[in-house]
């Protein structure tokens, strides 16, 4: 998969899609993987502060998807250095900079930005290693001090996370149309990430009962990822809503024209990504009944992770492309492939390398035995 | 048909689950059950089948939305179209909030009195109470007493199931 | 269902299902202490005081107020969206909780109904009081009448209508269907002809019988599933109120969820006010714990640092967007003439919910209360920040001016804090402050005598 994804960008260049376009796609595809590994870490994190008992069974999922965020990391440098951050934003042509980006010259300035960049993938980083690396340590040796110090550093990955992920979606997608600002895009974008990573969670935890694997997980695993995916949905459409109807609202220029470009010329993308992300997921995921197949959950996440991936296009192609430019061709989705693949390969890796069964988890028995009234 | 029935109780949820499995393999007919808090399982060791209520909340909640919806169109477009900021008159997005709640008070209601409705729990409404007990500590059992030569069996299999205070009422 | 050893028992002593009755109807029984006569007494007080404000408004008119031009809302909508943000926090807990299986609400949830109940009715009061002409009040419901008018379905404002009225209607059945079983209970335990009369009628007629059990299970959770959206789109709706105004400082997009944030923050806030006091007044200590509180602690941690990274973002976003008027917006709440409002707010609402991640802090009764009062404040505060510092200096400096409540708001705010606990103290009397039946049914999973681990 990870040939597909190199041959199309070969594709790409030979092409003349031009710059911009190639850019942007390794932007997105770098972005979305690693807020997927951000998530699966996310998932393991929030329910570890919580003390809820059911997810044991699922969490080596999530934690051999944080594996990535490095990896995805060393892509966006990659192609931030080498070219990308001219193509991408328009605040580093220093030389023609209008009255209103020279006003945020303080903050969007290539120094601080890669400062910034540094930071998170820092944090993220040694907080995901940490919190892996307790985890194993609880499985070898069951002491209940190693499950409080894996509560200690989920409490700070997600505190790290929630700041991080907010200012990270400024730096790296709001500013692409630096003219507009919103102060709900740092959450708004969170809540997509939010949904893809369970979705994806699910995705391969599926894809291991198949193989044989994680036998354990029953039918209330899947309500529950269903119910997270069905909520996280609403969740999800309920910010869009909110930002979307707020401009159109007050109907003021310097916001709308956000919008504006990307009915004009982005139209098509612009609703179905309503109806993928959730008219689909609240239709089909309504019944309680549902949520507990595989093969009703298992295909909306399918559907729900081809669907964000089309939320984050319209987030970053009108701006860093443009509709003249953009499109949705053998280079989108042979380079989506491509990640796909190395993100299937990171993954499966980070899967082979520790235990797939936490029996020494305090909660493990609960989860292994998980059943509820509803 | 015989209208006497023979009441139990027990003590414990996790005995009552198993004596309600016990009885029913040995056929007897359970006429209810009385419980101070749900049971979990007892509605399947009983053979309820699964409540359409959500149906009618489903529906409900449609209902609501489209009455919500088609009614603000009418009123905007045709009844009393205002000018808001140069909006269009069919204006979506800020038909959404009152659409919601319709949709939302709708279903809620819906859902409550056809519960209320369907098992007459109304004000005043006067219950036949057969232990003061089953709303405090005691799970109890309200079986059929058959024919009058049958109750003593019953009788038996109600105390082989660890039921304690049985009691013929006719 | 499997139970970890490891965790904490969530009702302790001990008790068996009966003792469990007994302990949450004793008080309803026998004559009110008097701790309860003197707070009844306070709070009677404080009801008068805003009869004669509500008085002085219908007669007088909005002129005994403070408002003036431009800042056409002051202490009327403060009051309003706080008391609206309290009472979110009770459905948060009744249908929130519910769907995340959190068995520590079991203990909670009926007063924290309650109170969603009360605090909404003292909300309702202030959009009512401050239309001036309460009279014709009823023109903002749509009804066919004679001059072909209709509501402004587009108005924010009307959303609110439809908002609350939902809400506190769907509350009131949730509350209600929730209270039935346990009003059985009373029933069956009423000692009295008249009690057993009254608590008969209340109960509708209840028998525990297992398909009306299996039914109300559904129900509930169906009506969980309805409130949790509507707990979000009520306090959204709200910030709807400001956020589609172009007004520098409340046209901003965050404001839906910030304020529901805000307004779980603030409410469960209250109900740790509330039932601190409450659980040592009544001796339900055994029922609600210091896990409880603790569990509700972490919730405020949570819902505080959202409103926390809120206030960073709108900070950080007034600077970005190169707006001169909301970067002096923001400027001016930190430095002007209310400055003073806007550092109490920080304080209260940013520092002080840091303090619980401290287990110690987290853990003792005292520290709760004290940090529950400041968080009270600081959300009133803020919601004084928002409305008033935005209104009184916008674009045109010529019309910026000062804003001071009168004697006839304060009194309608304090007012609403007498009916508010009025009602509380005598909800303590007349009904169970702690859901009997969902209690028993969490009693072998999380009760203090689980031992061993109980497999079904």
């Amino acid at each position: 998969m990870v040939a597909i994804g190199l041959l199309a960008l070969a594709y790409g260049f030979i092409a003349g899609l031009g710059g911009d376009r190639i850019v942007a796609n390794l932007h997105l595809n770098s972005f979305y993987f690693t807020s997927l590994g951000l998530i699966g870490m996310f998932f393991v994190a929030v329910h570890a502060i919580s003390e809820s008992g059911w997810q044991v069974s699922m969490q080596r999922v999530g934690e051999a998807m944080s594996l990535f965020i490095p990896i995805g990391g060393i892509i966006m440098l990659l192609v931030f250095v080498f070219g990308g951050m001219h193509h991408l934003f328009e605040w580093t042509h220093t030389e023609h900079l209008d009255e209103i980006l020279l006003g945020k010259v303080a903050y969007l300035n290539q120094p601080f930005f890669y400062v910034r960049f540094a930071v998170f993938f820092a944090g993220w980083t040694w907080l995901a290693w940490m919190i892996r690396k307790t985890s194993r340590e609880l499985d070898i040796n069951g002491d209940v001090k190693y499950f409080n110090k894996l509560r200690k550093y989920s409490a700070f990955y997600v505190v790290f996370l929630a700041v991080s992920s907010v200012i990270s979606s400024w730096d790296w997608l709001m500013s692409i149309d630096a003219h507009w600002f919103s102060t709900l895009y740092g959450w708004y974008v969170f809540s997509s990430m939010l949904v893809t990573g369970f979705a994806v969670i699910v995705i391969f935890t599926y894809v291991l009962k198949r193989m044989g694997y994680m036998q354990h997980v029953n039918d209330e695993h899947i309500h529950d990822m269903g119910k997270y995916m069905f909520a996280l949905s609403i969740f999800w459409a309920y910010l869009w809503f909110s930002q979307y109807m707020l401009i159109w609202y007050a109907n003021i220029p310097e916001e709308t024209i956000y919008f504006y470009e990307r009915i004009k010329h982005f139209d098509t993308i612009f609703y179905v990504n309503l109806i993928v992300n959730f008219a689909i997921p609240f239709l089909l995921l309504m019944t309680r009944n549902s949520k507990r197949v595989s093969y009703v959950v298992v295909p909306v996440a399918v559907i729900l992770f081809i669907g964000h991936w089309m939320d984050l296009y319209q987030l970053i192609m009108p701006g860093a492309v443009g509709y003249e430019a953009a499109g949705i061709g053998f280079l989108e989705i042979g380079v989506t492939i491509g990640f796909t693949g190395l993100f299937m390969l990171v993954t499966f890796f980070g899967l082979s390398k520790v235990p797939l069964v936490p029996k020494n988890h305090p909660f493990y028995e609960e989860s292994l035995h998980y059943h509820t009234n509803y | 048909m015989n209208k006497s029935y023979i009441t139990a109780y027990y003590t414990d949820d996790d005995d009552l689950l198993k004596g309600i499995r016990q009885l029913k393999e040995k056929g007897v007919e359970i006429i209810d059950v009385m419980t101070p808090f749900p049971v979990h399982g007892l509605d399947k060791a009983i053979g309820l089948r699964r409540s359409r209520l959500s149906r009618v909340a489903f529906w409900g909640g449609t209902v609501g939305a489209l009455i919500g919806f088609f009614f603000q169109a009418w009123v905007f477009t045709e009844a009393y179209p205002l000018n808001f900021g140069g909006k269009p008159y069919l204006s979506v997005p800020s038909f959404m909030p009152v659409a919601f709640e319709m949709a939302v008070l709708f279903a809620a209601f819906s859902i409550v009195f056809a519960y209320l409705i369907y098992f007459k729990l109304t004000p005043g409404a006067k219950p036949v109470i057969h232990d003061e007990r089953s709303t405090d500590d005691r799970f109890l059992v309200v079986v059929k007493a058959g024919e009058p030569g049958e109750s003593a069996s019953i009788e038996r299999a109600l105390s082989e199931a660890g039921a304690e205070g049985i009691k013929l009422k006719a | 269902m499997y139970v970890s050893p490891i965790r904490e028992p969530l009702i302790r002593g001990e008790k068996d299902y009966s003792q469990v009755t007994k302990d949450i109807l004793a008080p309803m029984a026998g004559k009110p202490t008097r701790y309860w006569y003197m707070g009844i007494t306070l709070s009677s007080a404080a009801l008068l005081f805003g009869a004669w404000a509500t008085y002085m408004t219908m007669y007088y008119g909005i002129g005994t107020w403070g408002l003036n031009k431009t800042v056409g809302w002051g202490w009327d909508i403060t009051n309003f969206v706080w008391w609206v943000g309290i009472g979110h926090a009770g459905t948060f807990i009744s249908a929130i909780l519910l769907l995340f299986r959190q068995k520590w609400r079991t203990s909670i949830n009926r007063s924290a109904e309650a109170m969603t109940l009360i605090a909404v009715a003292c909300a309702g009061f202030f959009p009512l009081i401050h239309m001036g002409r309460l009279v014709l009040g009823f023109f903002i419901f749509p009804y066919p009448n004679t001059r072909s008018l209709w509501v402004n379905f587009n108005s924010p404002l009307l959303w609110d209508v439809f908002a609350i009225s939902t809400y506190l209607l769907v509350s009131l059945i949730f509350w209600y269907v929730g209270l039935i079983p346990d009003l059985g209970t009373v029933r069956d335990k009423a000692t009295t002809k008249i009690r057993k009369a009254i608590y008969g009628f209340l109960s509708f007629g209840w028998t525990g019988s297992v398909r009306q059990w299996s039914r109300h299970e559904t129900v509930s959770l169906i009506l969980a599933g309805l409130a949790a959206p509507l707990v979000l789109s009520v306090h959204t709706i709200v910030s709807f109120d400001f956020a589609t105004s172009v007004i520098p400082g409340w046209h901003t997009t965050i404001f839906p969820p910030y304020f529901v944030s805000g307004a779980v923050f603030s409410g469960f806030a209250m109900v740790l006010t509330l039932l601190i006091v409450a659980r040592k007044a009544l001796g339900l200590e055994e029922y609600i714990t210091v896990n409880h509180i603790e569990s509700m602690n972490k919730v405020i941690i949570l819902t505080g640092s959202i409103v926390g990274i809120a206030y960073i973002t709108e900070f950080f976003m007034a600077w970005y967007s190169g707006v001169e008027y909301e970067q002096y917006a923001f400027l001016n709440r930190a430095f002007g003439p209310y400055a003073w409002a806007y550092w109490i707010m920080m304080t209260c609402n940013v520092v002080t919910p840091q303090l619980f991640w401290f287990k110690k802090i987290r853990t003792s009764v005292v520290a709760t209360f004290i940090i529950s009062i400041f968080v009270n404040i600081g959300m009133w505060f803020e919601r004084f920040v928002i409305v008033v510092t935005s209104l009184h200096r916008d674009f045109l400096p010529s019309s910026w001016v000062m804003y001071k409540p009168s004697l006839v708001e304060v009194g309608l705010y304090v007012g609403t804090l007498g009916l508010f606990f009025t009602l509380f103290l005598l909800f303590i009397r007349a009904f169970p402050v702690i859901a009997i039946a969902e209690v028993k049914s969490v009693l072998k999973s999380t009760g203090s005598f689980k031992k061993t681990a109980h497999h079904e």
